[in-house]
């Protein structure tokens, strides 16, 4: 069949006991979309993405793929491939053995399989491991092996579960690019739990973000770094994320810590609010906020700076080496268009 | 001499006994097979003697032939293990895998059958073997074995399946497997460690059993280990023969041990599954 992919969830609730772990999800995704759900740990994502292979049972809602309801069909029946965090390789089985499992589940001709499981391996260069059981593989092989299985059969749904957080820094950024580049080339719809923020925003095409068993915000990465819809999504964007500091807003006067700033004309009731700026936005400057130093972090191509500003730490990030030093009294300012303003009582975002 | 060696001469010490304790009842009983009756008794007991096949020759060919009762031990072992094996490996899965209600107070239930001493459940067995007509039949002493080792299979096989992640069978019902074929392609040959364990105890428990087989079979049910009871009488005991007929009992088991002997080792394979840890 035509590997369209098309998801669509609709009002979906799932409760372990008086726990509710998802609100009613509802989720859209179009055919061949690289796909994230970004959140911290017990968000829901994860929770999502099982509900979606239909591994775990809901209590409400419907799960629709290419318009069919398979809200009721078990995992085997919805053409959906997953990659599991541990990778759950069949440890009796060679890595051919792995890779050629679903489709001997099928009954697939022999031919046919041998010519699908060495085109899968060669796609993640795994072509010379094939008689290698998954116990003697590196973690980065068994990844690869446990992507080629599920890219094998060539599901109309490709589900990964934080597939490289068990691989270690420098494989997890190059392996990062080339899952990118496979499921483009495969054109397949994937989509991708991970709780980091970094990773969502590099990969997908759009990004879920999930807090406490809801949706909070949907939209494409660059668009949600610039525009979070709430201060918890603000504070989870962005490395390191945005500042966030309590502010109030009085006759078009904006005063941090008892200090008037230069403010954009601000649409909406006077009152506290609290004030979002991005480190990169921030700058050291001869008026402003007064802060001092806390710490200065040098990362080479770039310096962050922990500033204390009334009792709270803030962060800049500079790519030229700021002359300052710990303990150093400074003053930071940031330019009105960078302000992010949320109400502080929701957390929702103030359009300005 | 440094710690270290002192420790590992200490330990080799220490190992040399215990096996001297543990080996030498067989290799008595080796010995004892292929000396004539007379020799057994003579004292001192000799070390150095002409050995003969007599011994053999009789239990296995003689008047009083264990060999129709090998076979009965192994019907009788060879059947109640298979049943166990059938009836366990399911119901361990099930107890492994499914939030049942039941499910700590049947844990314990095994533990108390455990505890229960054995003798103590001959007269109600009897009656109730009499009671159906089935005392001294292969059915019903096998019947009586699996009321032992059935839960004591599944108590031992559930630890065993609970330490297969549940990825494994998510994976392979992802991949069109169903729940039948995930068990038989994906689990089972993961615990299959486990169940050469089992089949082991079971095996020996069943062949090694006296006290049932010999009030609850005796005649036309009559296994190894009652037949060769016929060696020891008031008059005398027949010490070679029953040396040889514990060596010709021991032949099987041997055999087993050493053909699940591979399945444990092979057990041991490595997982795939970080961090999931597994004993075979």
């Amino acid at each position: 069949m035509a590997n369209a992919g098309r998801v669509s969830m609709r009002g979906i609730v799932k409760r372990h006991g008086s726990f509710t772990a998802l609100h009613g999800i509802d989720l859209d995704i179009a055919p061949g979309e690289f796909f994230a759900l970004l959140g911290p740990s017990g968000s829901g994502k994860t929770t999502t993405l099982r509900i979606l292979a239909g591994l775990e049972p809901l209590d409400a809602g419907q799960v629709m793929l290419d318009g069919v309801d398979v809200t009721a069909r078990e995992p085997g029946e919805r053409d959906v491939a997953m990659v599991f965090q541990s990778y759950a390789l069949y440890p009796h089985m060679t890595v051919y053995e792995n890779i050629a499992f679903p489709l001997r589940m099928v009954g697939t001709a022999k031919g046919e399989t041998d010519r699908a499981v060495k085109d899968a391996a060669a796609k993640v260069h795994i072509d010379h491991l094939l008689a290698r059981r998954p116990g003697e593989l590196s973690g980065g092989q068994q990844q690869r092996c446990a992507l080629a299985r599920a890219i094998v059969r060539k599901p109309r749904l490709f589900l990964l579960d934080e597939p490289l957080s068990n691989l270690d820094a420098k494989l997890r950024l190059e392996t990062r690019v080339e899952l990118r580049k496979l499921q483009r080339a495969l054109g397949v719809t994937a989509v991708y739990v991970t709780h980091d923020q970094e990773e969502a925003m590099t990969i997908a095409d759009r990004v879920a973000v999930f807090m406490d068993g809801r949706i909070v915000q949907v939209g494409r990465p660059q668009d949600i770094f610039a525009r979070p819809a709430t201060s918890v999504v603000a504070a989870f964007i962005g490395s390191p994320p945005m500042n966030l500091l309590p502010a109030d807003l009085r006759d078009g006067e904006l005063r941090v810590a008892g200090v008037p700033l230069p403010a954009p004309r601000m649409a909406g009731r006077d009152g506290p609010i609290t004030l979002g700026v991005r480190p990169a936005a921030l700058r050291i400057a001869e008026r402003g906020l007064p802060a001092r130093v806390y710490l200065v972090e040098n990362l080479g191509d770039t310096t962050i700076v922990d500033l204390d500003v009334a009792g709270q730490v803030i962060k800049l990030r500079t790519e030229q080496a700021p002359n300052v030093r710990e303990g150093d009294h400074v003053h930071v300012a940031f330019a009105p268009e960078a302000m992010h303003v949320f109400d502080p009582a929701t957390g929702q975002r103030r359009e300005g | 001499m440094t710690g270290k060696r002192l420790r590992t001469v200490v330990l080799v010490a220490i190992a040399a006994v215990l096996l001297a304790i543990w080996a030498f009842p067989v290799l008595w009983a080796l010995l004892t097979s292929f000396k004539t009756e007379r020799d057994v008794l003579a004292y001192p007991p000799t070390v150095i003697f002409t050995p003969t096949l007599r011994n053999y020759a009789d239990v296995l060919f003689g008047s009083a032939s264990l060999l129709p009762n090998l076979l009965s031990s192994v019907i009788v072992a060879g059947v109640s293990t298979f049943v166990t094996l059938l009836l366990a490996i399911p119901a361990a899965y099930a107890l492994a895998r499914l939030e049942l209600p039941a499910k700590r107070a049947s844990g314990f239930y095994v533990l108390a059958t455990q505890m229960l001493p054995p003798v103590g459940l001959i007269i109600p067995y009897y009656l109730v073997l009499q009671k159906v007509g089935m005392l001294d039949t292969y059915t019903g002493l096998i019947v009586i074995y699996l009321t032992f080792s059935l839960p004591f299979a599944i108590w031992l096989l559930v630890s065993y399946f609970e330490d297969i992640p549940r990825e494994m069978e998510e994976a392979a019902l992802l991949d069109r497997a169903g729940r039948f074929r995930a068990l038989w392609y994906v689990i089972l040959p993961q615990v299959r460690g486990g169940i050469a364990v089992t089949t082991i105890f079971v095996f020996l428990n069943a062949w090694n059993e006296f006290l049932f087989a010999v009030v609850l079979g005796g005649n036309r049910v009559r296994p190894v280990t009652v037949a060769m009871f016929n060696y020891i009488s008031v008059e005398q005991t027949l010490w070679a023969k029953l040396a040889a007929g514990a060596m010709l009992a021991m032949a099987p088991v041997i055999l087993l041990g050493l053909i699940a002997q591979r399945h444990i080792v092979k057990g041991l394979t490595v997982g795939a599954v970080k961090g999931g840890g597994r004993r075979a």
